[in-house]
């Protein structure tokens, strides 16, 4: 008998409880807290750096200065500089992340179809990612070294050449590169595996009756019952790299000259070394607007995927 | 009644010790934030003679060389209090001078002066004065000069080749010409000979230090000072002209050092050199003394040499103690610095293979013996070097924007020596940052 009211108050317009507090209000006090964290740590600082980027900003002045309109957005979109971070961190990431997720997708369906040694391989491929990118990139350091590397020593003794990994400006970014897909590889391997693991058996076995091929079963069952999942991953490790610091800051600080300097390293260079926040303000409040137009792009149809399926839920 | 008066002993010993606990009960906290590494070591281990005289307890936060000047800046900027005592590079002393972080210690040298002069008045000039005040005291200076293997010149074998490739004789380069002959006449592939022994891996003229750190403009003020130039004008600017001149020679000097010159710094020539791979260094700094002397252990028959730098001139380093203007406890700040730039640490920092700071130490007969040569076998060409470089300055460490400059300019010089812009490019680009740094020519103290 006292469980129809009770039902009605969750499911339907919410009548103030004993407490006199509706379902609403009740849902507001409990996210509060949070939002409260978000307001501090995430949007106070936000509008600070907005309000930066319209004053000057030279830290090492001992204070920010007066506001100067626009001045800092025409001064970082005439710079050179920061467009070559730009298209240095595009190139990164394309190739990093596009490379990842083939690799990541192919070591889990092998996984997914081992029979043998399966959880000892899950185990080693989580060790890239337990450690830090700044120890890691270390070890990584000593292997491209072109006097005491172990890369080069092994190269020499096949009599193949032995390049100069992180000193030669055509091939450092690539090096960069290769480092990220050794630590992050794993992630997409070990998201992309749980996936597979997850789906439904009844599609496949339905389709086995039917005769289907196994590249139609891949094409028409398996990707699109992945894709949200891979979609997951290929938006995380995007943001990841789009937002590169640590492995350029041990492998390359951002050399040979610039041509490892990506967006966020050069903002670092501006903002920590230069102490000119208000520059770098700028170059983080345009950053940021050009991730959260690439974010609602790409995640719009996966909310919706999400949606549509909670609906039917 | 002896045994009373043992006990009155005791108890007076107690009382004074007592007193002297009462007394350093409550002791004076003092915070310095200094490098991270073997010279920060040394003097910790002095900080505890510091602590029982002045009734002081000195807190030594260590951060790691490339991050000392960002966290420095924020807390000056904040006024947090948080260092009492910063060390500084040469180029950020006019910086926080200008700025207001650090104190003025003129007056409190004022009945110091003995202890002032005894600074070299080269490494004064460079690392301590500014505006007419004085800021402070250097704790370990790493000026430059040059490594190079003194066995390959003296001997005759090489003499005779050197002589019948280039024309003249053989010896310790005094243009930066002849260290170009140089470099490249030591440059051999594995399979021939060095002093008549057949190599067995490919050895280098040179070491340089190209990597993407700021030690590649220290290399380059030796030719562009040697040549009368310097990295600013007098009006502010950057000699185009001068720094490509330099740039080039330094970027032809390339084909002669290892692969890995473009990745390492100072630390990755020593190992070059104590590999037995190079026959000298670029301008290169004299406090790696005891590093560079361990080649004549590793290499057989090597014979290491620190020699003034061609030109007689190279860059003037050393780290500044200074005292934060938002320290709560100035006094014992300076007295902290006074102690450590004093002459009795800085002996004993000698001792343990430091390059002192302190012409009556560099200068003591105690340290030039043979005893003393694999750790402070440097001291008479430091010397030398100050003598040589006696009235010059640079305008680098005159502009409150030379930290700026100083933590940028790698990047252009770098870029050019990796091939990633041409060299004249690379001044250019020097030029422009220059200026976008200093929002036009930049204001050079007098």
């Amino acid at each position: 008998m006292s469980a129809a009211p009770e039902s009605a108050g969750l499911a339907g317009s919410p009548p103030p409880g004993k407490s006199g507090m509706s379902d609403r209000w009740f849902s507001i006090l409990l996210i509060a807290p949070a939002m409260l964290i978000t307001l501090i740590f995430a949007i106070l600082p936000l509008i600070q750096a907005l309000d930066v980027t319209f004053r000057m900003g030279d830290l090492s002045r001992g204070k920010i200065g007066d506001y100067v309109g626009l001045t800092n957005y025409r001064i970082v979109f005439a710079d050179n500089q920061f467009w070559q971070a730009g298209w240095v961190t595009l190139k990164f990431t394309v190739v990093a992340v596009g490379l990842e997720m083939i690799l990541g997708v192919a070591i889990a369906f092998l996984l997914h179809g081992a029979t043998f040694a399966k959880g000892i391989t899950r185990s080693l491929l989580i060790l890239p990612l337990a450690t830090s990118a700044a120890v890691t990139g270390l070890f990584w350091r000593y292997l491209y070294d072109t006097q005491f590397g172990v890369l080069n020593w092994v190269l020499g003794l096949l009599g193949l050449p032995e390049p100069n990994w992180l000193g030669d400006y055509t091939i450092a970014l690539w090096s960069v590169v290769l480092f990220d897909i050794w630590q992050w590889t794993p992630f997409v391997a070990l998201i992309a595996l749980a996936g597979l693991q997850a789906l439904p058996k009844e599609p496949f076995e339905a389709a086995e009756l039917d005769g289907a091929s196994k590249w139609r079963v891949l094409t028409t069952l398996t990707f699109p019952l992945l894709k949200p999942v891979l979609f997951l991953v290929l938006v995380l490790r995007t943001i990841d790299c789009v937002r590169l610091y640590d492995a350029v800051a041990v492998l390359t600080r951002g050399g040979p000259g610039t041509a490892t300097e990506t967006m966020t390293f050069y903002l670092y260079r501006t903002g920590l070394k230069l102490f000119r926040m208000d520059y770098a303000s700028t170059m983080a409040v345009f950053f940021l607007y050009v991730m959260l137009v690439a974010a609602v792009f790409a995640l719009t149809p996966l909310l919706k995927q999400f949606t549509d399926r909670a609906k039917e839920a | 009644m002896r045994k009373s008066l043992a006990s009155a002993s005791l108890l007076a010993l107690l009382s004074a010790g007592g007193a002297f606990a009462q007394e350093c009960a409550d002791p004076v906290e003092i915070t310095w934030s200094t490098i991270a590494g073997f010279y920060t070591d040394a003097m910790a281990n002095f900080v505890k003679s510091f602590e029982d005289d002045n009734c002081a307890k000195v807190t030594v936060v260590n951060i790691d060389n490339s991050q000392l000047y960002n966290k420095q800046v924020i807390e000056m900027v904040g006024q947090t209090g948080a260092y009492d005592v910063v060390t500084l590079e040469t180029a950020e002393k006019a910086e926080f001078a200008e700025n207001g972080f650090i104190l003025p210690m003129t007056d409190f040298f004022a009945d110091k002066q003995e202890l002032l002069n005894d600074v070299s008045p080269t490494l004064r000039a460079m690392t301590v004065e500014y505006k007419g005040d004085v800021w402070g005291l250097p704790y370990y200076t790493y000026t430059a000069g040059m490594f190079i293997r003194q066995d390959l010149i003296d001997d005759a074998g090489e003499q005779a080749a050197f002589k019948a490739k280039y024309g003249y004789d053989l010896a310790d380069p005094t243009t930066w010409e002849q260290h170009r002959d140089i470099a490249e006449f030591f440059t051999r592939k594995a399979g021939e000979t060095l002093k008549g022994e057949v190599l067995t891996k490919d050895f280098y003229g040179v070491g340089l230090m190209a990597g993407p750190f700021p030690e590649i403009q220290d290399e380059l003020s030796a030719p562009l000072w040697g040549m009368g130039s310097d990295w600013l004008t007098a009006e502010g600017t950057v000699p185009v002209d001068d720094v490509e001149k330099v740039l080039g020679e330094y970027v032809e000097e390339l084909k002669f050092a290892p692969p890995a010159a473009l990745t390492v710094t100072y630390d990755g020539v020593m190992n070059q050199m104590k590999d037995c791979q190079i026959a000298m260094t670029h301008g290169f700094f004299l406090d790696q003394w005891p590093n560079a002397v361990k080649t004549e252990d590793n290499c057989p028959g090597a014979k290491v040499a620190a020699i003034e730098a061609p030109g007689k001139k190279a860059y003037v380093g050393g780290f500044l103690l200074a005292v934060s203007s938002s320290s709560a406890q100035p006094d014992m700040a300076m007295k902290f610095v006074a102690h450590i730039g004093g002459y009795e640490i800085q002996k004993q920092f000698a001792e343990l293979g430091g390059a002192s700071t302190l012409t009556s130490v560099l200068t003591d007969p105690a340290f030039a013996t043979s005893e003393r040569r694999a750790t402070n076998g440097q001291y008479a060409t430091l010397n030398m070097i100050f003598d040589s470089m006696s009235g010059f300055s640079s305008n680098l460490f005159k502009t409150p924007f030379g930290a700026k400059i100083y933590n940028t300019m790698q990047i252009p010089l770098q870029a050019a020596a990796a091939g990633q812009i041409t060299v004249r490019e690379a001044a250019e680009q020097l030029a422009a940052d220059v200026a976008k740094i200093c929002g036009g020519p930049c204001p050079i103290a007098n």
